[in-house]
């Protein structure tokens, strides 16, 4: 089972647009855990992730963590999906960045 | 049973949650990309790029402007008598606002202290 991580400045608003990829992925019938964080708790969340995906807030710390994390799929959630909460767009970048 | 009261006086303003809830992301995704973006153009102006770090800076008014106008709707509406329902995410999405715009005036102060050092 996948584990996506999404990154927000609070893990609050990226909460809702969780619940929206949930809402997909079941559609999909695509098995994964998709959990919203704080940019606080990432050092703990990474090491466990499939897929890291920063919200347009935090989207400045990418090349750091990149760095930091050379092995993991770290990418950013695209303004207008984020804005529309198009939870099945997000799943359709994860799915292709995971490579399935 | 009867409701509880504070749902009686919790009538939404735009029509339904889901309205204000699209507003609120509006603003915090345009806001907070705008944020990141002033943030990127000190990062481009300390690595030397001060050319870079100020289309940076002009991309991400554009962007900052966005957001802004989901704000001023809610505004106009307020000021038309149509009260907004505050909630956590309409707050988050103000804090957002207003950290990006202090973020904006701060990156041109920065970038020129940038080109100022680089000289």
């Amino acid at each position: 089972m996948k584990n996506i991580v999404l990154i927000c400045a609070a893990g609050m608003s990226t909460s809702l647009l969780v619940t929206k990829m949930q809402k997909a992925a079941v559609e999909m019938n695509y098995e994964c855990k998709i959990a919203a964080y704080a940019l606080a708790e990432v050092a703990n969340v990474i090491p466990t992730a499939d897929i890291v995906l920063l919200g347009p807030q935090v989207r400045f710390n990418l090349a750091k963590l990149r760095i930091a994390y050379p092995n993991k799929i770290i990418d950013t959630i695209e303004m207008r999906m984020y804005g529309t909460m198009n939870g099945a767009g997000v799943m359709e970048v994860v799915k292709k960045a995971i490579g399935e | 049973m009867v409701p509880a009261l504070w749902k009686l006086s919790r009538k939404p303003s735009v029509n339904n949650m889901e309205g204000m809830e699209m507003i609120c992301f509006s603003i915090i995704s345009a806001c907070g990309t705008a944020r990141s973006m002033y943030i990127e153009a000190i990062q481009e102006a300390k690595l030397g790029d001060i050319e870079a770090a100020r289309t940076m800076i002009k991309e991400a008014q554009q962007v900052f402007v966005e957001g802004h106008h989901a704000h001023a709707e809610l505004i106009m509406k307020e000021a038309n008598g149509e009260k907004t329902e505050i909630g956590l995410l309409l707050i988050h999405a103000e804090d957002q606002l207003m950290s990006a715009e202090a973020f904006g005036i701060l990156s041109e102060e920065f970038v020129d202290m940038y080109e100022r050092f680089g000289k």
